[in-house]
Parts: C-alpha cells; sequence; structure tokens
C-alpha cells in the first residue's frame, strides 16, 4: 500500500521547532476564501485551517529542503563507502 | 439486504448531489450526474483513476448502460465492484480505522499531485476490501484550484483524528461514540475528554485542541469572509503531511482483557481443541458455505478453518484487543478474506442515520450462509441472562446454517460464570438447548468433543 513518508530520527529536532512555531503564531488570522461544496467545512474550521496550514506549510517547506540535504549527505557518504569496498 | 428505497436507491447515498448508488436486480450501480460531468473527466483524464485503481485505494468500476439511469440528471453509469460486505467505523478495531485515515490521506495526496482534492473525507467511504482499506466513493473527487482550503478538513478530524486519540489517550470504549456520532465525534467534545498531555503533541494540539477553540470561537458567525488568503498547495500539502504525522504518531497497545488471552487460559486440553478444530472442519465440508460468520470468534483460530475453504468469514467479537489482534495478523496476508470486526451479540449494531435507514443493522446485512457461535452461548445464556429460544431465533435471522457448541454447566468455564451468582438457569441443559434450537433449525449432526464435556452440532435450515 502507498504511505505517506515516513519521518525520521532527522525530522524528530524538526518537528520540535514546528511545535514552538506552531503554538507561537496561533493567534494570528488570515481571511480565507470561499468554499464552494456540498459539504460544509465550518466556518471555525475553515478559518483555523487557513491559519494553521499557513505555519504548518512554512515548516513543511524547511522539512522538505532539511531531508533533500539529509539525502544528498546519505547519498554522498554511502556512495563512497561504496567506492571504499569496490577499492578494497 | 441493504436498505433500499422504492426505486431501488441506496438509502445512504443521498448526501452528496453528484451522484448515487442504486440495485438494478441483484446488481449495484452508481449514476453520475451531468452537474459533475467535469469532475468525473477530470478524474480519468488526469489520471488520478488509473492511478488509485493500480494502487488499490479507489474502487475499481465498468461502464454500464446510460438506459439504467433513474433520473434525467444522469450523465454516466457505472457499475463498481461489488464489497461482499460493509462494515461501518463504529465496528473497526484501532488500527483498522488508523489504516483507513492513513488511506484517506495517501489519496487526498496523490489526488493533488493531479490536480484534484478529496471533497469529502467520511470514514463510511472506506471499506475493506481483501483485507485492505479502499475508497468505495468514485464521486468523491473535485478539481483542484489554488489557494482553496481542504473542504474536508473537520470531517477527516471528526471521523478519524479525533476516536484515533480518544483510543490512544483516553479509553478504547470512546470509539463507541461514533455510533451516536454518524458525521464523526465533535471536536470540542474530544477536547474535553482528552488528558492535558495530548496537548504536548503538536498534531494533536492544533487539529483536535485549537481546532475545537477556533469552532467555538467562530460558532453562528454565518459564511466566513471571502476575498483573501487561501491556502497555497504546498501549505495543503503540508496539512496533509501533518494529519498524517499525528495519526501514524498514535498508538494503542491492547492490553491484557478479558479475552485477549483466552486461549492461553482456556481449559482445553490439547486433545479437545484437536477434536473440536477436527469436528469444525468436518462439519465446514458438510456445509459448504461461501460466507461465514464467526460470532464471538476472539482471535479468528475457528475463523481461519473456514478462511482456509476460501469463504468469506467476517469474524465479530465485542473485545476491541481480540479484534486488533485478529487485524494485526491478517495484514500479513496479502489477500485476506476475513474481516474481524467489534461488534457485542447482546446489543448489536442497529440501523441508524437519516430515517434509519443510512446504515445498516448488523441482520439486515445478513444472513449469512454459515453462522459459527463457538463458545459462545454459555455468555449469552448465563451471562446475559437470554433465554435460549431468543438465542436461537436471533441466529436463525443471521444465517442458514450453524455450527454451535454446547458447554454444559459441569464445564469449568461455566462453573466460574455460576461461581458468583445464584443459579437460576434450571433449564441450561442439553436436551433443553436442542429443543430450543430444533424450532428454527434442523440438528444434522451432534458430536461431542473428544476430552471435555462439550458438544458440537451441525444444525442447517429447518423444513
Amino acid at each position: 500500500m502507498i504511505r505517506i513518508n515516513q519521518g525520521n530520527s532527522s525530522t524528530k529536532m524538526l518537528r520540535r521547532v514546528i511545535s514552538v512555531a506552531g503554538i507561537l503564531g496561533i493567534h494570528h488570522l488570515l481571511s480565507p476564501q470561499a468554499a464552494h461544496a456540498y459539504l460544509d467545512p465550518g466556518t471555525g474550521s475553515y478559518l483555523f485551517q487557513i491559519l494553521i496550514a499557513g505555519l504548518i506549510g512554512g515548516a513543511f517547506a524547511l522539512k522538505i529542503f532539511w531531508r533533500r540535504i539529509w539525502l544528498f549527505f546519505s547519498r554522498l557518504f554511502s556512495k563512497k563507502g561504496n567506492d571504499d569496498r569496490v577499492n578494497k | 439486504m441493504t436498505a433500499l428505497i422504492n426505486d431501488g436507491t441506496i438509502a445512504s447515498s443521498f448526501r452528496d448531489p453528484d451522484g448515487f448508488l442504486f440495485r438494478s436486480g441483484r446488481v449495484l450501480y452508481r449514476q453520475v450526474n451531468k452537474v459533475c460531468r467535469q469532475d468525473y473527466r477530470l478524474l480519468a483524464d488526469s489520471g488520478l483513476y488509473q492511478s488509485l485503481v493500480g494502487d488499490h485505494l479507489l474502487i475499481p468500476h465498468q461502464k454500464a448502460d446510460l438506459g439504467l439511469a433513474r433520473t434525467a440528471e444522469a450523465f454516466k453509469i457505472i457499475r463498481p465492484e461489488t464489497v461482499p460486505f460493509i462494515s461501518y467505523p463504529y465496528e473497526w478495531c484501532f488500527s483498522q480505522l488508523q489504516d483507513a485515515a492513513l488511506t484517506t490521506l495517501a489519496i487526498q495526496q496523490r489526488a493533488l499531485e493531479h490536480g484534484m482534492v478529496l471533497k469529502d473525507a467520511s470514514a463510511y467511504n472506506i471499506q475493506f476490501l481483501r483485507g485492505k482499506p479502499i475508497l468505495i466513493d468514485t464521486l468523491s473527487f473535485a478539481g483542484y484550484t489554488e489557494g482553496q482550503p481542504w473542504v474536508a478538513y473537520r470531517q477527516f478530524c471528526q471521523h478519524f483524528l479525533a476516536p484515533l486519540t480518544l483510543i490512544a489517550y483516553t479509553d478504547v470504549r470512546l470509539a463507541r461514540l461514533l455510533r451516536d456520532y454518524i458525521d464523526g465525534i465533535p471536536l470540542d467534545l474530544a477536547s474535553r475528554l482528552l488528558p492535558g498531555r495530548s496537548r504536548l503533541k503538536f498534531g494533536l494540539l492544533s487539529h483536535i485542541h485549537l481546532h475545537a477553540r477556533s469552532q467555538i470561537r467562530h460558532a453562528g458567525m454565518g459564511a466566513p469572509p471571502t476575498g483573501g488568503r487561501g491556502v497555497s498547495r504546498l501549505a495543503l500539502r503540508g496539512l496533509i503531511d501533518s494529519l498524517s504525522s499525528a495519526v501514524r504518531g498514535l498508538r494503542w497497545k491492547a492490553e491484557e482483557t478479558e479475552w485477549a488471552e483466552y486461549y492461553d487460559r482456556t481449559n482445553y486440553s490439547p486433545e479437545a481443541i484437536e477434536s473440536k478444530r477436527r469436528l469444525v472442519k468436518e462439519y465446514l465440508s458438510a456445509a459448504n458455505p461461501d460466507v461465514v460468520w464467526d460470532l464471538g470468534g476472539n482471535i479468528g483460530d475457528f475463523s481461519r478453518l473456514a478462511a482456509a475453504r476460501n469463504a468469506r468469514v467476517i469474524c465479530f467479537d465485542a473485545d476491541p484487543a481480540v479484534v486488533e489482534k485478529c487485524y494485526r495478523e491478517e495484514k500479513k496476508s496479502e489477500k485476506s478474506s476475513l474481516l474481524p470486526l467489534v461488534m457485542d451479540l447482546t446489543n448489536p449494531s442497529p440501523a441508524l442515520g437519516w430515517a434509519g435507514r443510512e446504515r445498516d443493522s448488523l441482520a439486515a446485512r445478513g444472513p449469512a450462509d454459515l453462522i459459527m457461535a463457538l463458545a459462545l452461548i454459555h455468555h449469552l445464556a448465563i451471562s446475559n441472562n437470554i433465554p435460549l429460544p431468543m438465542i436461537a431465533e436471533y441466529f436463525s435471522s443471521l444465517g442458514r446454517w450453524l455450527i454451535v457448541e454446547f458447554i454444559p454447566k459441569e464445564d469449568s468455564q461455566v462453573k466460574r460464570l455460576l461461581a458468583t451468582r445464584k443459579d437460576i438457569f434450571s433449564g441450561y441443559r442439553d436436551e433443553e438447548f436442542e429443543r430450543a434450537f430444533s424450532e428454527y433449525f434442523s440438528i444434522q449432526a451432534r458430536s461431542p468433543i473428544q476430552g471435555s464435556r462439550r458438544i458440537l452440532y451441525l444444525m442447517g435450515p429447518s423444513g
């Protein structure tokens, strides 16, 4: 089954940062757009989503960036390790 | 039989104007209305349908004759693959609900990649097919517009995150709130029932506690103001990722319950267990059922004997811990034909929802070809004071054939039940048992279980 990306140790510290950022920024509300659907999103839910998604979005961008750096170095070192083994 | 409205429309399929389900003969169809023509085409043209069906995340369908349409609004008629047994979130164990939640989020993420979104996130749109959760509502997709918030965010939190968190942090029995609250557990209620430590997790603090506070604060405010900023695509992806982390981070450790360790504490000798297994296999072979309901099936040991014969088996038990154990075991197999569900037979799932027809009762989803009731009768008759004729009558409404075990008063398990109460069960004898059940079934076979005083019966339809 397809699953959303699993967290790893590299993102744990980042999550803590996200937590603090989220709690600090929680009273900042933005103006939303109208939703067009048969389901009522609920005014409170709608406004809250815009707020929380804004906060999470920033942190998510950071997470993707962090993961790419992590991936780059882990590939670099694993490649180096493989090369070393081949050279032996 | 699923509740139908007079024209064959499925009674649970009325909220979404984009279409509805109906039956023609014994076949299930879905009418796609003209109003969602664009979204329906986009589902195919964007490649999302193929992608989801290919990964068993969405129920596949075939095109059907438009002449079958029930109303003039019809644009297409499709014939989705049939889900043999419809189960409801209040019948699922923790891991089933968690897997259904993660499947919903995975579908939403995939939809976003194809320029679409899930326009609802109802737990009732997920069913278990061959042991895996799958979306059964083909019309749940709408085109994505940049900046548009996820319209189903509230529904996802109420249907999935709130009950899962209540199970993980407070008590597994709170999952039954889903039976009362058909559109998911209100977040203010969940927030009040959760312990303070649940606020230490960012996902739970935000998606449940602060979300609930926002709902209360803006209650009665009317339509939200428009024209300002919405939710960017990246932020929406972040929201899905955050919900996924919150759901994935929840754990429920099935503590040792009365039944979770049943097979370790049972009074069966190895000889008796072997004899019982042999007899059950023999009776299953004689009845040759396609659909088996194992009532009080515990962790599914005997259900698996039926599943091994290629029967579709539902293993019901009142204890969420044993259902959890059974589900985790079944998840290991690639294509399971055994679905474990939480069901208290002394208070089985009733018909629920609008006009009492949106969600079917347990009996309305039957009858099964064969019912198994092993080591169960004494709990119903003695622990719950249910007279034997009433048990026989109810069983006959659930299935045509019956494999049933009678455990006499001399058995240590029955002695244990009677140890703390007055024995008012003078009629609890095998002759009375046979008399009561003969009113509704015909007894085909009766065999003592070797190494015990128990008797195993095979009963067929009467007359």
